[in-house]
């Protein structure tokens, strides 16, 4: 299909943002895994703003407690407000962002965790992380709350014990620090493998309503897994009611973790056939989508990883197991040069079947040395489903480092768009103009979380999952996104209550939980 | 060795001091005090310069303490005293062949007749057509004896570049298939396939060429190319159980599993009893839904090969497949064997 036909780059004047990841000689870990990009309507006007992590400044090399100079203007993170013309402007001062902790930035993830109807902001990096509260008048404040230490990637925003809160789940990566950095590979240097240093645990905190976060890693047995975590995603693969979580692991296992009726989770990967590829063994995991891809009405699993790997798809088979099955759906010609990140599941054509799309770009900033035939800087891939097989797309973009990718509805136009993080550029804002428009539906809860996160909607043979969660380091449209002309959904709500709603004429809706 | 020497050493009429030295390093070594014998020895071959057996000692003692290095003078001046002190000639030339001097090791190896340290020391010298029968019989001595199977193979990979390397000086399919499958060893693609096109171009029913090109394609992940690679080896040879079982990996990997699974059956039927061609069979029945007959193939991959990484992927399909067909105790059996060879590694 022609590029004319899918995306265009829509690049506004008004998006100055680059991202500075401060690339040195020393190959600090950190420098080529940053970028995250949240698409989230932050003043509830209905349009869906862009908020851009950046990354910080490096001295090459650097001491061990390095400033990394995010309030100066170029290292800093960026939220731009969606104007009524469809351009952004850069409101991240008059909204209180401009100031942060001296940490290197990595993720982001959203969510409403006071239910007051705004979303609230949660940025992941090394060091510590900081939750803001969207107070409601345009502006945020820092709670000082889930600040997780060490160095966090992804993180999701989930209500995982079903109480109407919406909690938290944390991926860190790895026990390095700039102190402990070493330089791998010879004759040229590279970015470590992660097999060259430990994993470290990941972290949940539970919502306790006022603001207040507690971490309840220990008693749930997440803080007796370790892990090397990069990519998060949430979706209840098992239909119990309950949100389990995958965690994209590199250079080892992959996690599923069973959601045990809220009170618990059980690292259930290897059981449930997806903690390897088809051939058993482990890999570079990225980034993760929960989704459903076959239109079976149960969520499958797509993660990327890096070139000659084949990103991972493992079809939900129901019964609690998985099958690797990215060679039959064609995925693994299409992918097996391709080195992936941030990665989602969407019906971007309208056709009834979510397509693939993924942020690309090798890790190593100097890969074209050391293999021949593999690129640092990639086209985003994007996989048109065709009734479960998967055909790359030849979207014409320019190659870049691609790394997170945040998807929604921008222009409120019936169709999904995307927001690719670029290490170490400028974001790319993707403009879908493919095919005829859907609907996107926005879940109010009443007695469940505010986002309705948790929540399906089926309609037309569709399952969509409620997530703001998924892909890498980044947040989504916490809508969900259905192809057809749609007038009935049927909305499971968190903890199983099942709900019909009628959906009126246009692209967009809103189906409140009845009370 | 050293209570031989200090025999000869006794019977010579030697000075009170020499003997009073000689006597105090002999009680050194007996007590294991190689470097106080080392200093007393030192001082014997000092006083008796002439003396064969002062220099043996000497360097007997620094070979026990391997300062192989150091050895060497002492024991080469022995020998040029006495040149038929046998002991000696066997110390200097494994000496010399640890310090990497096996061309002038060779020489006091063959006099004693060290069948498995000349054989090394030929084989270090790129004399490998003459080392191969001596590490064979030194092997038939120590069967499985691991310096003696690596020098072993070294030699023969000597021979064998050898004869590469006359090939490839000429012209022809032949060497240009050997240059193709040189370059490809050394991680060069492009030149690699350049040699092979040439050598199809000469030859183009060439068995071998084919399936290089196919494999060269399928390790950069080229699954198309590779496939007609594959295709092509198995018109030249259609008995090719390997161009049958890559075939049909190219085609599962290009989504197409029911192709592949022909493939696979025919490569089992060339080559019965190869567990890759079970678990990849058994994967290509999984993916086209024979689930029954995908759990009996991966049953037979594992039969086969039960302790590898091939085992370990076939006990995780089999978890899937047994799940999948309501066999939860199979399920938890392979599981619990997957997890025995993954703790295992």
């Amino acid at each position: 299909m022609a590029l004319a036909q899918t995306f265009f780059v829509f690049e506004p004047l008004l998006l100055p943002f680059e991202h500075r990841n401060s690339p040195t000689s020393q190959k600090y870990l950190i420098e080529t895994m940053g970028g995250g990009i949240a698409l989230l309507d932050y003043d509830g006007d209905g349009r869906l703003d862009l908020f851009l992590v950046n990354g910080g400044k490096l001295e090459d090399p650097s001491g061990p407690k390095p400033d990394f100079a995010r309030g100066e203007p170029a290292y800093g993170n960026r939220l731009y407000r969606q104007t009524g013309s469809g351009n952004f402007e850069d409101v991240t001062e008059r909204v209180g962002l401009r100031d942060g902790p001296n940490v290197y930035g990595m993720g982001v993830a959203t969510g409403d965790i006071d239910n007051d109807g705004d979303v609230d902001l949660y940025l992941t990096g090394y060091g510590e992380n900081t939750l803001y509260r969207n107070q409601g008048d345009g502006t945020f404040r820092g709670t000082g709350e889930a600040k997780a230490g060490g160095w966090s990637v992804s993180a999701a925003f989930l209500d995982f014990d079903n109480d109407g809160w919406l909690d938290l789940f944390v991926a860190r990566y790895l026990e390095w620090s700039i102190a402990t950095n070493i330089l791998c590979g010879t004759p040229f240097h590279a970015y470590c493998r992660p097999d060259k240093f430990r994993g470290v645990t990941n972290v949940l905190y539970r919502n306790e309503g006022g603001g207040r976060f507690r971490d309840v890693s220990r008693e749930t047995g997440i803080g007796a897994i370790v892990g090397k975590g990069m990519g998060v995603a949430v979706n209840d693969y098992d239909g119990d009611g309950f949100a389990d979580i995958f965690v994209a692991n590199d250079g080892m296992e992959q996690y599923l973790l069973h959601n045990e009726k809220g009170a618990a989770f059980r690292e259930v990967g290897l059981e449930a056939g997806v903690a390897l590829s088809g051939d058993a063994r482990s890999y570079a995991g990225m980034g993760a989508a929960f989704a459903d891809y076959d239109n079976d009405g149960r969520p499958d699993i797509v993660v990327t990883n890096l070139a000659l790997e084949k990103y991972a798809l493992y079809r939900n088979e129901g019964g609690g197991s998985f099958r690797y099955a990215t060679l039959e759906s064609g995925l693994a010609a299409q992918t097996a040069r391709h080195s992936g990140w941030g990665v989602g599941l969407h019906d971007f054509d309208n056709d009834g079947n979510k397509d693939l799309f993924a942020a690309q770009g090798h890790v190593l900033d100097n890969v074209e040395r050391i293999q021949t035939g593999l690129r640092y800087e990639e086209e985003p891939g994007l996989y048109w489903n065709r009734g479960g097989k998967f055909q790359a797309a030849a979207l014409g973009l320019a190659p870049v480092a691609g790394r997170g990718a945040a998807f929604g509805d921008i222009n409120n136009d019936g169709r999904v768009d995307v927001a690719v993080s670029v290490l170490g550029g400028k974001p790319m804002i993707l403009m879908n103009r493919t095919g005829p428009p859907g609907v996107t539906v926005r879940l109010r809860g009443t007695k469940s979380n505010r986002d309705g996160a948790g929540a399906t909607v089926k309609a037309k043979g569709q399952t969509v999952y409620v997530s703001t969660g998924g892909s890498y380091l980044s947040a989504s449209d916490g809508r969900v996104h259905l192809a057809g002309k749609v007038e009935r959904v049927e909305v499971c709500w968190p903890g199983g209550k099942v709900q019909s709603a009628v959906i009126g004429p246009g692209p967009v809706a809103t189906i409140t939980e009845k009370p | 060795m050293i209570a031989a020497v200090m025999i000869l050493l006794w019977a010579q009429g030697v000075s009170p001091e020499l003997r009073q030295h000689a006597e105090a390093g002999l009680k050194a070594r007996a007590a294991g005090d190689l470097d106080r014998a080392i200093r007393e020895f030192s001082r014997v071959a000092e006083l008796a310069p002439d003396l064969a057996a002062a220099h043996a000692n000497l360097g007997s003692v620094l070979f026990e303490n391997k300062d192989y290095g150091k050895a060497i003078g002492p024991l080469r001046r022995a020998l040029n005293l006495n040149p038929d002190l046998a002991g000696v000639h066997q110390m200097l030339g494994t000496a010399l062949l640890a310090q990497g001097l096996a061309g002038e090791a060779i020489a006091h190896l063959e006099k004693v007749k060290a069948t498995d340290l000349l054989g090394i020391a030929l084989v270090e010298a790129g004399r490998a057509r003459e080392a191969v029968d001596r590490l064979e019989a030194a092997l038939a001595q120590h069967s499985g004896d691991p310096d003696l199977l690596y020098y072993l193979g070294q030699a023969h990979a000597q021979l064998s570049r050898g004869l590469f390397g006359r090939l490839m000086a000429g012209t022809g399919a032949r060497a240009e298939q050997a240059r193709g499958e040189a370059a490809m060893s050394a991680g060069r693609s492009a030149e690699a396939e350049k040699h092979f096109r040439a050598a199809l171009g000469a030859r183009p029913d060439l068995r071998g060429v084919h399936l290089a090109l196919g494999e060269l394609y399928l390790l950069n992940a080229d699954f198309a190319r590779a496939e007609k690679e594959f295709r092509a080896e198995s018109q030249v040879a259609p008995a090719s159980a390997e161009a049958a079982y890559k075939l049909g990996l190219c085609l599962a990997n290009l989504g197409q599993p029911a192709a592949a699974l022909t493939e696979f059956e025919r490569a089992l039927q060339l080559r019965p009893g190869m567990p890759e061609t079970a678990l990849e069979l058994g994967k290509a029945l999984m993916a086209t839904g024979r689930d029954g007959d995908a759990a009996r193939m991966l049953e037979k991959a594992v039969e086969w090969e039960p302790e590898s990484g091939l085992a370990e992927a076939a006990y995780l399909q089999l978890n899937t497949v047994y799940r999948k067909l309501g066999r939860g105790g199979d399920a938890a059996r392979v599981m619990e064997k997957l997890q025995q060879l993954r703790k295992r590694r």
